[in-house]
């Protein structure tokens, strides 16, 4: 699959920590339209996986559960390759410390 | 908890763009998508302040599902065509910002314009009232045929005939509105609106209660017990929307406590108050006794409301003419009171739509223009970037697309385009509507509770989707035309051209109708600020009080009256302080109009012969700075033991002694069922009462002491820094009678500020369109401009070449501007001279044709469209001649 910057930025952020689509488009700052399919592929690829969150957590927040995804040990990998050859500018990083939710792993 | 409207917009769109997704996956897709937009929303909620740029951030999210749901869908149906127009015209818009960002801007102006004001409409002529058949009740005025008032409260003798003598009706009902203070220890008094109904209003109205059951026929009997019905506000406010307040006794004043029976359902508007009051609605409903004989014969006074429900099958015009009929009846039976009264009947909807029914059509209009201003300038940015890529198109046809392929790709653009433009748009008719709320006229009932519903969110579709395929199919069938060599080298110029030019020459002329339509109320509310009202109302406090049921004789309120105002009087900062019966402006209208009778002097006829009788004490016309003309005013030696004396204005002067010196001529007339014989004594300038637009009413002024009114109204002149404020006045009074309710108290500039809320609303609203259509047409001569000057680089690279100077290009280009302007101003102006017209009944000292007015404007937009012009000319310069012949 095509490495592109993008692609990048989002499996970094996912590395992170950031397990969820919005927290993802906050960190990268890129809009929705680019993230979604972003993260639809790396599913495909196997390698982010993808899981609900407990309903019950869901049920008392009065919303529906929110899908999470993961970086499995290939998207490491690949994600480790994609740092070799992009540099993540340190803003992203910087924001991601500031928006790093409380037990997020 | 309701989840606040973009959140609700935004999960619509999931709702819309989940279509897109494969049925298998839909559900798990939509839900990922909701979970996401729901803990957002709830992530904004707990942030101390919402800001409009979060509500756009949530909304923009929410479009980022269409290329998700696109590429989902492409997975599963690999070559569906849809799909990749979607595909391909994202990337393309995504590829150019700026022009996108442009054009969801104008989409968004013009549809969500165009929701909000159809909105306005729905909200007040469309929306089912909550009563069966609303379109068969009627209310009935009266209406002075001499004076042309219209619309006025009816007097009780008249309101019987009509409803002994009418066959239209049903069902035919007064109800008798009147205050009544509250009184409680320990609580700011206050009062509330009541109305006393007739039998048959409720089945007027035909609209069930909510809880508890209507008042019995014997509960309309004399002393029958003190039983009310509560409306749905006042239960929900003060009795905390309990069911259990059905049969419980509670105390609504000083006197004995009154039995709840029922409560009237929500949204049951009958604006039966005066439409400047704060309060337009009746809070408490009680039943009224039978008629006494002295209500038969009452036809001078009075403020009845009479409400009718039509037989089934009768037309509001037979109604009127059977109305006529009586009234011409009445007439000869009782010439002296009804000579010139007659009897007008109003659909309660048309009543609850105040003053902005005259405006509505103006209101449609101007949505409708900007519409197609907008849909204008989406098509000249679609051709302006056609242009552009016209090479693409070129290659693309060559390669063996069809035309058809082509078009539906372009239309596939402006409807996505449009889509988001819609979704903003319908935000952006949010605060529009939230604006006009805000701005609340007082008389248009039902304003602050305009919504956006799925009605208009269907009408945003459906407008969206018209717009979108009228702005882009006919740049893309221009820009689709079979090619040739030549163009696949060069792109095309050519026909295009006269295309978009035609579309600035039509929005120019738009936007010329409704800045012109702006620019005449402009016209008009300046005129109307300069009225002189016949006072000064800067630096004057104004508090009316009805005397409450304790002060229960004339003695006893004049005294009370006159301790209250010796106590303001000693104030610091005051400089006149009197009181009056009937204020000018006042928020409760006290008028009495009385038969003058002049002995010596013909009898008038009988419309010329009524004057507004009114009680002033005090430094009335010091406090209210109205000039004395001749004679003298009241003064101490004027008491209630003295002659009685009297003080006309100037307009009473000339219509009653039509030139002769009023002062020492004797004057009958009755005033609070007294009869008064007084002297004239002084003669003072005119007062305007009801609005700066009614000119001043004939008036005669007697000392409060010899009368000994109900209400009065207390006028205080303070010095420009007078500590003296409303709190202050007000305390002096409760220092008299903690229990004594203040109905209204403000400033007189602000009571002649409220009069004025409908002009400024139309002015507001209008003026509001008119800019913003304004700014899109310039935005058009912008980009027709530009695409014209980059056209003609090499043409201007030849004449630069051949020794033209830079101002010789500047005109070029601005001739060519200039042709498309005047072209616009001169169809505009033909267009807008018949359709200013219309505006008349909201004009105010001007012509509909108002040569100064067509002039600024025509100028106006001129200078507009040539500095629209300038920036592309300075563009042009830029090239030199060398780069532009390459």
């Amino acid at each position: 699959m095509k490495l592109t910057y993008p692609t990048t930025l989002v499996l970094h952020a996912l590395g992170q920590g950031f397990r969820h689509g919005f927290e993802i488009l906050d960190v990268t700052g890129l809009p929705s339209g680019t993230v979604y399919p972003i993260l639809r592929r790396l599913e495909r690829e196997a390698l982010v996986s993808a899981d609900w969150e407990d309903a019950a957590i869901a049920r008392e927040e009065q919303r529906p559960p929110r899908r999470y995804y993961d970086v499995t040990p290939a998207g490491q990998l690949v994600l480790a390759t994609a740092l070799a050859r992009y540099r993540v500018p340190r803003s992203i990083a910087a924001r991601a410390r500031r928006l790093r939710p409380a037990g997020a792993s | 908890m309701m989840s606040p409207f973009p959140l609700r917009l935004a999960l619509w769109l999931i709702r819309v763009v989940a279509v897109l997704v494969p049925r298998t996956r839909r559900h798990a897709w939509r839900t990922e998508w909701e979970a996401e937009l729901q803990y957002h929303a709830a992530y904004l909620r707990r942030r101390p302040r919402r800001s409009w740029w979060a509500d756009m951030d949530l909304i923009s999210r929410a479009l980022g599902s269409l290329p998700d749901a696109a590429w989902i869908r492409r997975q599963f149906t690999l070559d569906a065509e849809v799909v990749h127009d979607v595909v391909y015209s994202t990337r393309a818009l995504v590829k150019s910002p700026g022009f996108t960002a442009v054009t969801l801007l104008v989409f968004a102006t013009g549809i969500g314009a165009a929701i909000a004001i159809v909105s306005i409409a729905d909200t007040l002529f469309m929306r089912p009232l909550p009563m069966p058949h609303p379109e068969r009740i009627m209310t009935i005025w009266q209406q002075n045929r001499a004076s042309g008032a219209e619309r006025l409260d009816v007097a009780p003798g008249n309101a019987l005939d009509w409803l002994a003598r009418t066959r239209s009706f049903q069902t035919l009902a007064i109800a008798d509105p009147f205050t009544f203070n509250l009184n409680f220890a320990g609580r700011e008094p206050d009062y509330l609106t009541a109305a006393r109904v007739s039998e048959q209003f409720f089945s007027v109205l035909g609209a069930p209660v909510l809880h508890g059951r209507l008042f019995l026929p014997e509960e309309y009997r004399r002393r029958a017990g003190r039983v009310v019905i509560l409306s749905h506000a006042l239960w929900a406010t003060r009795f905390g929307a309990e069911s259990a307040i059905i049969g419980a006794q509670v105390r609504l004043d000083a006197g004995a406590p009154y039995t709840v029976v029922g409560v009237m359902p929500r949204g049951l508007e009958l604006r039966l108050f005066d439409d400047r009051a704060r309060r337009a609605e009746v809070q408490v409903w009680m039943p009224k006794p039978e008629f006494d004989e002295a209500e038969f014969k009452q036809r001078v006074y009075g403020a009845w409301n009479v409400l009718g429900r039509l037989r089934p099958g009768i037309s509001v015009a037979e109604t009127q003419a059977e109305l006529d009929v009586i009234s011409h009846q009445l007439a000869h039976e009782h010439p002296e009171t009804n000579g010139r009264i007659s009897a007008q009947v109003v659909p309660l909807r048309v009543h609850l739509a105040g003053g902005l029914r005259a405006l509505l059509p103006f209101l449609l209009g101007a949505a409708a223009i900007l519409l197609t201003v907008s849909c204008g300038n989406v098509a000249i940015l679609l051709l302006a970037r056609g242009s552009a890529r016209a090479r693409e198109f070129a290659v693309r046809q060559a390669l063996g697309a069809s035309r058809f392929r082509l078009v539906r790709q372009m239309v596939t653009e402006s409807l996505m385009l449009a889509g988001a433009g819609g979704a903003i748009g319908l935000l952006v008719a949010r605060w529009m509507l939230d604006l006009v709320g805000r701005l609340r006229p007082a008389d248009i009932a039902r304003v602050d509770r305009m919504t956006l519903d799925a009605r208009s969110v269907a009408l945003a579709c459906g407008v969206t989707a018209v717009a979108a395929v009228l702005a882009g199919l006919m740049p893309s069938l221009q820009l689709s035309r079979p090619v040739s060599a030549a163009a696949l080298r060069e792109g095309r110029t050519g026909p295009r051209r006269a295309v978009g030019r035609a579309l600035v020459v039509v929005e120019i002329a738009a936007a010329l109708v409704l800045v012109a339509g702006a620019g005449l109320l402009v016209r008009s509310f300046m005129l109307l600020q300069r009225v002189d009202p016949g006072f000064n109302r800067d630096h004057v406090s104004v508090l009316q009080v009805f005397a409450s049921s304790r002060i229960d004789t004339p003695e006893k309120r004049i005294a009370f009256f006159e301790q209250a105002l010796v106590r303001l009087r000693a104030l610091p900062g005051v400089v006149a302080a009197g009181a009056v019966t009937a204020m000018p402006f006042g928020e409760a209208r006290v008028i009495a109009r009385g038969l003058l009778e002049i002995p010596g002097h013909p009898a008038a006829p009988p419309e010329d012969a009524f004057a507004y009788t009114t009680a002033v004490s005090g430094d009335y016309f010091k406090a209210m700075d109205v000039p004395l003309i001749a004679g003298r005013l009241f003064d101490a030696t004027d008491t209630a033991a003295s002659r009685q004396v009297l003080v006309v204005s100037r307009r009473a002067a000339r219509q009653f002694w039509k030139g002769a010196d009023p002062i020492g001529s004797r004057v009958r007339f009755q005033f609070s069922g007294k009869s008064f014989d007084a002297e004239v004594v002084g003669v003072v300038g005119d007062l305007r009462h009801e609005a700066l637009d009614a000119p001043a009413a004939a008036e005669v002024f007697l000392p409060y002491v010899q009368s000994g009114f109900r209400a009065l109204t207390f006028v205080v002149r303070t010095a420009p820094d007078s500590p003296a404020d409303l709190r202050i006045l007000k305390e002096q009074i409760w220092a008299l009678d903690p229990l004594q309710t203040i109905f209204s108290a403000a400033s007189l500039e602000r009571l002649v500020w409220q009069t004025l809320s409908q002009q400024r609303f139309n002015l507001v609203v209008l003026g509001g369109f008119a800019l913003v259509t304004l700014l899109l047409a310039a935005a058009g001569v912008y980009g027709v401009i530009s695409v014209s000057t980059s056209q003609r680089v090499r043409e201007f690279g030849i004449r630069a070449a051949l020794g033209a100077t830079h101002g010789d290009i500047i005109r070029l280009v601005l001739a060519e501007g200039m042709t498309l302007a005047v072209a616009g101003i001169i169809a505009g102006i033909s267009v807008a001279i018949p359709t200013a017209r219309l505006l008349k009944t909201l004009l105010f000292g001007v012509t509909a044709t108002d040569p100064l007015t067509f002039l600024t404007v025509s100028g106006g937009l001129a200078v507009v469209g040539a500095a629209a012009c300038y920036v592309p000319a300075r563009r042009a310069l830029k090239i030199g001649p060398a780069e532009a012949l390459r």
